[in-house]
């Protein structure tokens, strides 16, 4: 998979980002995604006059709405500009995050303003999820995104004590960056000697899948503006460049590939990252990156998924997790934004992800900022039936 | 099962899922507004100065914060548009048929959509005054109005001063001598005429305009409440057609005499498009009204796009010296005082060359009319022109299409003549907002009375000043 020729740079100007909560009932849609249209504004210290074109997405269904775009314009200010509406499942925000990219890219537009948004509180995410199910043989036994099999696999790889004790400590220190992130929407303030406690008495939701490992059902907007580099160059912040992005959809059901040894298919997840850190010419993705953002609906899967990301091939990962260095202050930090479990507002979360890597990356993440220069950033974004999206930052224009 | 397809099983299934959407402060406001006060609140952009409906947090043209700019509306508004819903469905709101339409409430900027009721979907138009019906049942919805209902609006005329209103002043002191029998001189007394409906004002334009001879006494009456001591009549057919139909002229010139007997009722010789000479004059003759239209040149009498010059209806109004001859003589006979239009100066010396023939009776009654197409735009200077060349013995009103209506008519009283207003010539207020019917534009008329001192003539003194023998 060739890299693509990109006609001109581009760059990451502006980041605003809600509250996530499950208790938005003070405003409606709109006035929720203004919220996070008003501070991208403010962060990029521009205005919406200077916005070319506007990319919005969520869930299809979640709430219950055809053509939201259209609603949500008294929201995001496209009054007139040209929009686009992307909905890819759980990979929309990090989509949105490419299309900007692109129509940057081409040419056609200079700033683009991407609008990730989920108001769950309102809609039935189970019911929208389902829909995607064969409506013939497997809607009426889908049981929603929940799944109970990577913990099985890891379980039958590593041993139950090992599988479930890494789960549960990339949890916890899920929880710890969440703590430090005044937008997640839950951050409990967990600690390693509870983990003991957590394993044995949390609800199991589908197997080895307990209820503390789950992400939430969260409200929330995320905006981020994209800019070309003439522009960006000219702006009050630094730019954070997007270097490159991949993305790997397969059409696929969990059960039709299953386990068989026999047909080894790689997940979306190491096929993606294969491609792009070939293409780029990274070698060993875990000392190249500073940061990165990953897209972990539950413990399990964000310890597991590690593995295929940085292309680990025994327990590399485990070894990350069990040694603590996926902290903030870690040789590889993983989410110090909290993560997925913190907050997760479907179709903002993926472009959540992009855009707490660009604020690792321009230095301004706050309370979670890792200590030392990030220079390197990936974000990636999960959805659909094992889908993956994957985006580098950069510091300097320099590959 | 549609033969053939006997082995092809259908797997229904049906989804019902709970959805709950936040209406959010500022909508929760709108919604406990209408809710306890029975009130439909608005937000006002101050940058824009919009007034949205229903409310919302942002102005998203301005990207200003317009959350606590609350406007109360009224329950009132217009119906911008609308269609008729005809096909049944579980998820209709109301029973089909029945009318959706967009509703522009009264101060507000932004058009609503509702449910219309209480009128058949067929009698529904755009320009249709409506008002909130409120729900008997609280629903914490939109539905809170339940539908709204067609206006029956009083209609209010700001009446005369003499008949007790608070309108313009009738002239009470002596005619000086000098100013009497149409002199073109400074006449205190100023004839206001409402040209009720000419022959292209329609209902679908403006629902006041009269058909029916009811209608026209109705309209005839409150023009003359509000100052009005003529009205000029061009008679219609019940589906709004212009008529040269005797008895159905007849019927409209003696509905307006026998409410308002006090009236000049001035009939039109032009009638409408395509009717022949013998037409126009012949009801005239057997009516015998106290005034008639006499048009003066053949011209072009079209319908334009005033904005893009596109021609939509060609049509060459004809006047020949003959006619203006026969016309003139034939009403001069018949005790019918002549108003003579006046389109541009090629008609007033049309008149001058066949006065000389001794037809017309002094004093002569003359109206400029501007801004036909095919005639002239208003220009004051122009104005003057005509009114210097007018004989002596001579009165002489104006009226002016559309825009050229208020600035014309000023001009008119200022410079000592006298005004005609009403739908035939303009439907439109000068701020723009549709009038009422024609009685609210002669309620204008004598505003400009009041500003330049002047007071408004009664029926008789009319009658005397334009030489009309009752």
């Amino acid at each position: 998979m060739a890299k693509k020729k990109k006609n001109r740079n581009v760059a990451i100007v502006g980041v605003g980002q809600t509250q996530y909560s499950s208790h938005r009932e003070d405003v409606n849609q709109p006035e929720m995604i203004h919220e996070a249209v008003r501070l991208a504004l403010a962060d990029a210290g521009i205005t919406i006059d200077d916005v070319d074109a506007i990319v919005h997405g969520n869930m299809e269904l979640f709430e219950m709405i055809h053509q939201p775009d259209l609603w949500h314009v008294l929201g995001t200010g496209g009054y007139g500009k040209d929009s686009f509406r992307i909905t890819t499942g759980g990979t929309t925000g990090a989509t949105l995050a490419c299309a900007a990219d692109n129509l940057v890219a081409s040419e056609m537009y200079d700033v683009v303003m991407t609008v990730g948004f989920e108001k769950l509180q309102e809609g039935h995410t189970t019911g929208g999820i389902t829909n995607m199910a064969d409506p013939l043989w497997s809607r009426q036994l889908q049981t929603g995104a929940l799944t109970g099999s990577t913990g099985y696999k890891m379980e039958k790889e590593f041993g139950e004590e090992r599988a479930n004790r890494a789960a549960m400590m990339y949890r916890i220190i899920m929880d710890k960056h969440a703590c430090l992130n005044h937008n997640s929407h839950r951050s409990f303030g967990l600690d390693f000697d509870q983990m003991d406690e957590l394993m044995e008495n949390s609800p199991r939701l589908v197997g080895d899948l307990r209820l503390i490992h789950m992400c939430s059902q969260s409200d929330g907007c995320c905006v981020v503006i994209f800019a070309s580099e003439k522009k960006a160059k000219k702006m009050a912040k630094p730019p954070v460049w997007v270097r490159d992005h991949i993305t790997v959809h397969r059409e696929e059901t969990f059960n039709i590939f299953g386990f068989d040894e026999n047909y080894p298919v790689p997940m979306t997840h190491r096929f993606a990252a294969e491609q792009l850190f070939a293409r780029n010419g990274i070698d060993s993705p875990v000392d190249y990156f500073d940061v990165f953002e990953m897209y972990d609906p539950s413990g399990w899967w964000g310890a597991d998924w590690m593995r295929e990301f940085f292309l680990f091939e025994n327990d590399e990962h485990l070894k990350l997790i069990e040694e603590k260095e996926i902290m903030i202050d870690g040789k590889m930090p993983i989410n110090p934004s909290g993560g997925v479990t913190a907050a997760n507002p479907i179709g903002a979360t993926a472009l959540v992800r992009v855009a707490e890597a660009a604020l690792q990356v321009r230095g301004d993440a706050g309370g979670h900022q890792i200590p030392g220069d990030v220079n390197h950033a990936l974000a990636s974004g999960f959805g659909g039936t094992m889908w993956t999206v994957l985006m580098m930052l950069e510091r300097e224009l320099s590959w | 099962m549609k033969e053939g397809f006997e082995d092809s099983y259908i797997v229904e299934g049906k989804m019902a899922l709970p959805y709950s959407y936040f209406a959010g402060r500022v909508g929760s406001t709108f919604l406990t507004t209408l809710r306890d006060k029975k009130k439909i609140m608005g937000v006002k952009c101050n940058t824009c100065n919009k007034v949205f409906v229903p409310p919302r947090q942002t102005c998203e043209r301005c990207m200003e914060d317009i959350r606590d700019n609350w406007v109360e509306l009224k329950n009132t508004g217009t119906v911008t548009n609308f269609t008729v819903v005809r096909y049944e469905d579980k998820h209709m709101p109301k029973k089909v048929p029945y009318v959706l339409a967009m509703i522009h409430l009264d101060g507000a900027d932004t058009p609503m959509t509702h449910i219309i009721e209480g009128v058949k979907p067929e009698k529904v138009k755009i320009g249709m005054r409506v008002e909130a019906v409120f729900a008997d049942e609280d629903t914490n919805t939109i539905m809170n109005i339940d539908h709204f209902k067609p206006v029956t609006e009083k209609i209010e005329v700001r009446e005369r001063a003499d008949a007790g209103g608070t309108g313009a002043k009738t002239y009470t002191g002596e005619q000086p001598e000098t100013k009497k029998g149409g002199k073109p001189a400074m006449s205190k007394k100023v004839i206001i005429t409402a040209a009720l409906s000419g022959a292209a004002t329609m209902k679908n334009q403006i629902d006041s305009v009269p058909y029916e001879p009811k209608e026209f006494a109705e309209e005839a009456a409150r023009c003359y409440k509000a100052g009005a001591s003529m009205v000029h009549i061009h008679a219609r057919e019940e589906n709004g057609m212009p008529t040269h139909d005797v008895a159905r002229i007849k019927a409209t010139h003696d509905a307006i005499k026998e409410k308002t007997p006090e009236l000049i009722v001035n009939l039109s010789s032009a009638v409408g498009m395509g009717k022949t000479p013998e037409q126009r004059i012949t009801q005239i003759l057997e009516i015998k009204p106290e005034m008639a239209s006499l048009n003066t040149n053949t011209m072009n009498f079209s319908i334009v796009d005033r904005k893009t010059g596109k021609i939509f209806i060609d049509f060459i109004f004809e006047n020949t010296f003959t006619m203006l001859q026969d016309f003139g003589k034939g009403m001069e006979e018949n005790g019918i005082k002549p108003e003579v239009e006046v389109y541009d100066m090629g008609g007033l010396d049309n008149w001058k060359i066949v006065a000389k023939q001794g037809i017309f009776s002094k004093p002569y009654n003359f109206n400029f009319v501007w801004g036909v197409a095919g005639g002239m735009a208003f220009r004051p200077d122009l104005f003057m022109v005509l009114k210097n060349a007018l004989p002596e013995d001579a009165n002489y009103t104006t009226c002016g299409v559309g825009l050229d209506e208020f600035p014309a008519i000023n001009m008119s009283c200022l410079s000592g003549g006298h005004m005609r207003v009403g739908l035939e010539d303009n439907i439109k207020l000068p701020n723009g907002e549709l009038a009422k019917g024609s009685f609210e534009l002669v309620e204008w008329a004598t505003r400009i009375c009041e500003i330049l001192g002047k007071e408004i003539a009664t029926p008789d003194e009319a009658r005397e000043i334009m030489g009309i023998k009752k």
